[in-house]
């Protein structure tokens, strides 16, 4: 039997919009400083446990664990930029090690903090809105914020002084010197801006689904898939590629086999990277 | 916390294990059984100490080993995870207790714990120290079944008696099913067999399905190794049972967005989600509630089994049921309050299903050896296999040689002459979430409470 459509198309369009908020960090990162960042994924983890913390072990309520979970993730990525890979960006196989490295390592950490078994945290909103069979307030929620924080940022990059500086400095980072642009503030910016959006999206994988230690595998290998697809260093592409594979995802899984979770996506990234290895939205950030 | 593995996975490998090392016993019966421990210690270079140690051990005739009566413990991560702190703080809490009142054979009781981490190669490293090293005089605890399966040998090996307290694949009796001799020194203390767990939940249905309205239910299982035997009892028993099955679902273990997976339990409309989740157990509730799904939930759900789970889920498992070995405030014998509570008293929070067992363990052994009057192994087991004991969870009787599942604790639907376990719902009293058990009527503190929003 069948589900039905209208349900299916809900489930992806909340999903979806969790995927490109990873995926944007994940691609900023990359479209700015050409880094390779492995333990993107371990920002969520952060921001995911930032929250349960300081909300159900401090008590002190979902929206102050919402800041830490904003908060903590940026300040992990603007440590690693300062501490580790600013010294060593020029070298991509040291980069993915030491990013790689990182991110086990912060698995780890959590395992042994926290332990294996996964923890839930308190919905940012409770109730059900009458929206078909009834939806989760907090999932609609969720999907709101993404898109205001997708919104956000498209606004920064394009009609600030700074995202501007974020923007010419992706495009080549010789001439935005040549202009009085500090190239490696902008890297510290995006790193702040990537880390911040991924560990706001574990706020809200905890909140709707729950925290794990290894929470933030899946969503890094699907960026991969999104960020390929879209384009490398497209924040527009990441939006598309990532609403593309979410409804990939939520169709294969609700309509061929639920275990069939991931491999939709990579079979995308394989025949991408082979037919159209540029993306959708070709390199707009490219020098 | 690896409370996520209760019931733990089987190794389909068994039988190839089995078959390899059928040539190493042949070569032990050969050589007399006790020559294999020497020629190990010798291979292994355990040195001089342990040697003069083994030496008084070797020499003690029939009446096995002399001097404080050792007990290995094998516990995952015991500073951690509640399933390994309650193996390891409940053979503690035995040992205080028998050391009160004279030990066991007027010997001192000495607890010695090691972690196994859940792996199968750490396992038996630990357990070599134990045996080999320490000379325990029995082990106990394991929780992972990989770990178990890879230790049988060595069980076999060394002839020290193995009481298992947390692993539930059955492959381990059927070891000693058909090589007795070789493998008699294995007994499951608890929990039931993963084939049992589902018969278990069988007459569960049973017994009140009709009473809570669960006309029609959709099986949801995690696609782990210890779920294949419950989900095979199911397949074959719920249509029976006059159970309307609506679905059955095998989903994957990685598991963690149960949006489709419930999208479908809800078309099917099903009363209930009928599951056995151990590792995906946690989304799973918590998803359930959260989204509000107009269909009631419940099963072997590991991590609701855990007493401080409300409190980690800030009440997202309100209204799910479980089924559980034991409850701290259930009453299955005279010995489950007392016992829950002396833990409670000793560690400041109550166990979870594995302590319950291995303090049963314990106090097993210790009443085996002294109506034995003898520490030898095999007089022992002959104690073991022969004489029924009133532990915490229940009778505890171990299956015959020429039953199916040999040296496993016995399944008793009518809990007289062996374990059943019991049924809880979490329950919110007084502003405080409690594991109310609701089956079998004889440990029932009250009734299932429908969700309101089904």
């Amino acid at each position: 039997m069948a589900l039905p459509l209208g349900g299916v198309v809900v489930n992806a369009l909340m999903i979806s919009a969790l995927y490109a908020l990873v995926a944007i960090g994940f691609t900023l990162i990359f479209g700015v400083g050409g880094v390779l960042n492995l333990a993107h994924g371990a920002s969520i983890t952060i921001g995911a446990f930032a929250a349960y913390y300081v909300s159900s072990v401090f008590g002190l309520g979902i929206w102050a664990g919402a800041l830490a979970a904003l908060v903590v993730p940026a300040l992990f990525s603007a440590a690693m930029y300062l501490g580790m890979i600013q010294y060593v960006e020029d070298n991509p196989i040291t980069v993915m090690i030491l990013t790689l490295v990182t991110f086990i390592a912060v698995e780890e950490v959590v395992k042994i903090v926290a332990g294996t078994q996964a923890v839930a945290i308190q919905s940012l909103l409770t109730g059900q809105v009458a929206i078909g069979n009834g939806l989760e307030a907090n999932r609609l929620l969720v999907f709101a914020l993404s898109w205001v924080l997708i919104g956000l940022l498209f606004a920064v990059v394009n009609y600030t002084r700074t995202g501007k500086a974020i923007l010419a400095t992706s495009m080549s980072s010789k001439g935005a010197a040549l202009v009085g642009i500090e190239s490696d503030r902008m890297y510290l910016y995006t790193w702040i801006l990537a880390g911040a959006f991924a560990g706001i999206a574990g706020l809200f994988l905890a909140s709707l689904q729950t925290a794990n230690w290894s929470m933030g595998r899946t969503p890094l290998v699907l960026s991969f898939s999104i960020v390929v697809l879209g384009g490398i260093g497209s924040i527009r592409g990441s939006v598309v590629g990532a609403y593309i594979i979410g409804f990939l995802e939520t169709l294969t899984t609700s309509y061929v086999d639920s275990s069939l979770t991931g491999l939709a996506s990579l079979v995308v990234l394989v025949l991408i990277l082979l037919v159209k290895p540029e993306g959708l939205f070709g390199r707009e950030f490219t020098e | 916390m690896a409370f996520t593995k209760m019931v733990n996975d089987t190794k389909s490998s068994a039988t190839e294990s089995r078959q390899s090392k059928a040539g190493r016993r042949d070569d032990r019966r050969d050589s007399g059984s006790r020559s294999s421990r020497r020629r190990f210690l010798a291979a292994s270079g355990v040195g001089f100490a342990g040697l003069t140690g083994l030496a008084g051990c070797l020499g003690g005739g029939t009446s096995g080993p002399t001097g404080p009566v050792k007990i290995g413990v094998l516990a995952p991560e015991p500073g951690s995870n509640p399933i390994g702190a309650s193996i390891a703080q409940s053979a503690k809490l035995a040992a205080e207790q028998l050391n009160q009142d004279d030990g066991i054979l007027g010997n001192d009781v000495e607890v010695i714990v090691k972690d196994t981490h859940e792996k199968p190669s750490t396992g038996r490293d630990v357990y070599q120290d134990l045996t080999v090293g320490e000379e325990v005089d029995f082990t106990t605890g394991i929780f992972t079944s990989e770990v178990l399966l890879a230790l049988m040998d060595s069980i076999s090996e060394q002839e020290t008696i193995h009481m298992s307290t947390g692993a539930a694949t059955p492959d381990a009796a059927t070891m000693v099913k058909d090589d007795y001799e070789a493998y008699k020194y294995f007994f499951r203390t608890g929990p039931v067999n993963a084939h049992f767990l589902g018969q278990n939940m069988v007459d569960f249905a049973n017994a009140n399905f009709s009473n809570m309205g669960w006309d029609s239910v959709y099986v949801l299982v995690e696609d782990y190794a210890w779920t294949k035997p419950v989900e095979s009892v199911l397949n074959n028993q719920l249509g029976e049972a006059g159970v309307d099955v609506a679905g059955m679902k095998r989903y994957a273990g990685g598991t963690e967005d149960f949006s489709t997976i419930y999208d479908q339990v809800e078309q099917s409309g099903a009363d209930a989600a009928f599951v056995a989740m151990a590792h995906t157990g946690t989304p799973a509730v918590v998803q359930w509630i959260k989204q509000q799904r107009p269909f009631e939930f419940g099963g072997i759900h590991v991590p609701m089994q855990l007493p401080s789970y409300y409190q980690a889920t800030k009440g997202a498992c309100r209204f799910a049921i479980t089924q559980n070995s034991a409850t701290p405030t259930s009453e299955i014998t005279s010995k489950t309050v007392p016992y829950a509570n002396a833990y409670h008293d000793a560690n400041d929070k109550y166990p979870v299903y594995t302590g319950y067992i291995t303090f049963d363990a314990v106090k097993q052994y210790a009443a085996a050896a002294e109506s034995a009057s003898s520490r030898a192994a095999t007089d022992i087991i002959s104690k073991l296999e022969s004489e029924p004991f009133t532990g915490t969870v229940g009778t505890i009787r171990y299956y015959g040689q020429d039953e199916a599942y040999p040296h496993d604790v016995v399944y008793d639907p009518s809990g007289e002459n062996g374990v059943r376990p019991l049924w809880l719902q979490w329950q919110e009293h007084d502003g405080a979430g409690k594991q109310v058990s609701i089956h079998p009527d004889s440990v029932a503190e009250g009734s299932y409470r429908k969700p309101p929003w089904v």
